[in-house]
Formats: structure tokens, sequence, C-alpha cells
């Protein structure tokens, strides 16, 4: 009988914290798969190990964090990808790279390129192409909007290295997407008045 | 008086600083830079709009009734009760 209490003590504490943060995890797996069918998949591989490993979160802890942790591992496990270790500079000096994406950006008559609503599939494309390890960074703290030490406690890694992978993930970005501009013949606005063609 | 922080030290943290993942003391230093500074202030503005973009790749999944109904179901396989 004391079985049957734990157990119903069990599910409801599941059902509490962990099904309800279901509208999260699905957001996030549709994010890692970009397609519906596999995110489903991978929403439910995730609950089954959660569910399975109950037992091993800790209460108190933040079990979306827990969840994602999860989820993000399966992916990779059921997309058969490697996590491959990319070489990260230092995260200060990649927003110094970014202000030089900016100035080259601004020169080149591109300084409000960001503000284009037609970037998008082209953002979305980009973010897509990059190594995994980028796009999670970017994935978790720019579209999900968590925190760096969140996505530090999910990928479980150093909150340093969160933050070398974002900045240099954004740095990419911004370096495809002003490509792409260019190539795709978009037009740029007036160039800053003038400056260039001073003597 | 503070001396102020200069653009170098500010464009290393810009970043840190749209996320919010500075200390309240720096987060306002660089909030006092940004007032003034002609030359850091459209670098914000460029990677603000750069961020509010990628912000909009966010998807909310389309069936999540019918998504919660199917977990439901493989948990209860496994043993799981809703109540
Ligand atoms: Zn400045």
């Amino acid at each position: 009988m004391a079985d049957q209490a734990d157990k119903r003590e069990k599910d409801r504490r599941f059902q509490e914290a962990a099904l309800s943060c279901l509208p999260d995890v699905a957001r996030f797996a549709l994010s890692l798969t970009r397609d519906e069918p596999d995110a489903d998949d991978l929403v439910q591989e995730t609950y089954l190990r959660a569910y399975r490993s109950w037992d091993t979160f800790e209460p108190g802890t933040e079990c979306r964090a827990w969840l994602f942790t999860i989820c993000r591992n399966a992916f990779y496990r059921m997309h058969k990808r490697e996590e491959r270790t990319v070489q990260c500079d230092d995260a200060e000096l990649e927003s110094l790279a970014a202000a030089a994406v900016h100035s080259s950006a601004e020169h080149a008559g591109f300084g409000d390129v960001f503000a284009r609503a037609d970037l998008h599939e082209a953002l979305e494309q980009a973010l897509n192409e990059l190594p995994d390890q980028f796009r999670e960074a970017v994935v978790l703290v720019d579209v999900q909007d968590h925190s760096y030490e969140d996505a530090a406690t999910v990928i479980g890694v150093p909150i340093g290295t969160v933050r070398s992978r974002l900045y240099r993930a954004r740095r990419l970005l911004q370096e495809r997407l002003l490509t792409y501009a260019k190539d795709a013949g978009i037009a740029p606005k007036e160039g800053p008045s003038g400056l260039e063609r001073n003597p | 008086m503070k001396p102020m922080l200069d653009c170098d030290t500010v464009m290393r943290q810009l970043w840190a600083y749209l996320d919010q993942e500075l200390t309240e003391d720096r987060m306002e230093a660089i909030r006092e830079h940004l007032a003034v500074c002609a030359r850091c202030f459209p670098q914000l503005e460029f990677e603000r709009t750069f961020l509010e973009q990628l912000g909009k790749l966010r998807r909310e999944h389309p069936n999540p009734q019918t998504l919660r109904t199917r977990l439901v179901a493989a948990l209860a396989a496994e043993g799981f009760t809703a109540f």
C-alpha cells in the first residue's frame, strides 16, 4: 500500500514539475530539429528518459534545465551527431571582432542591414549551418532567452565556454548575413555621407 | 567621481551588456558611456537589431495539446498515471 502511495506521489511530482515544462521543451526541441515530427519524437524520448530517471532529479533544482539537458543529449544521440570540440577565442575579442563587422557594414552602406525583415530566412539558414556547439549556444541564449548560466547548465560546460561559443557564433552569423546581403544585391542605403570620396 | 569607461572596454562588453550579464555597477557605467558616445552608440543599435532578429527565430510548437496527449499515452506505457 505504501508503494502505491509512493508511486502516486512520484507521478504527481512528475506531472507538476516536468510535464508543466512541456511548452518550453517542445520549443527547444523544435529549434534543435527544425522539423515538427522530429521534434515530437525528441520530446517523447526526452520525457520517457526523464520519467525513467525521475529518482535522479534533485528536487529544488530547476526541472526545466534538467529536461533541456536530457533533450539535448537525446538529440545528439538520435541524430548520431558527434559533439565536436571547436576551438574558441577569447569572448571579448569576439566582441571586438563584431565591432569590426559593424564598421565594415557601415562603410559599405549596410549599417542598418539587420533591421531588414527579409533577412529572416537567411538568418535561419545561417544558424542551421553553424557547427552544433555554436548553434546550440545561440538557440539557448538568443532564441530561447536563457541566461549564460542556464545555458552552461544545460550544455554542461563552464559559463565562459558558453560566452565564447555564443560570441563566436554571433560574429559568424553577422558575417554570413552581410555576405548574403551583398550577394543578394540588397541595395545599401546611402553610404556614410561621402566619407570614402574624400581625397 | 568615477572616470568614464573608454570605448574599447565598452565595445568588449557590449554583448554582455545587451544580455544583461554584467554587474549592476558595470551595467550603469556602460549605460552612461553609451548615452554620450557617438562612436559606441551606433554599434549598440547595430547589435541590438541583430539580437532582435535572432529572437524572432523563436517558434512555438503548433499543436501542444496533441503533443501532450501523445506524450501522456507514451508515459502511461511506462507506468505513469496522470491525474
Ligand atoms: Zn564609446
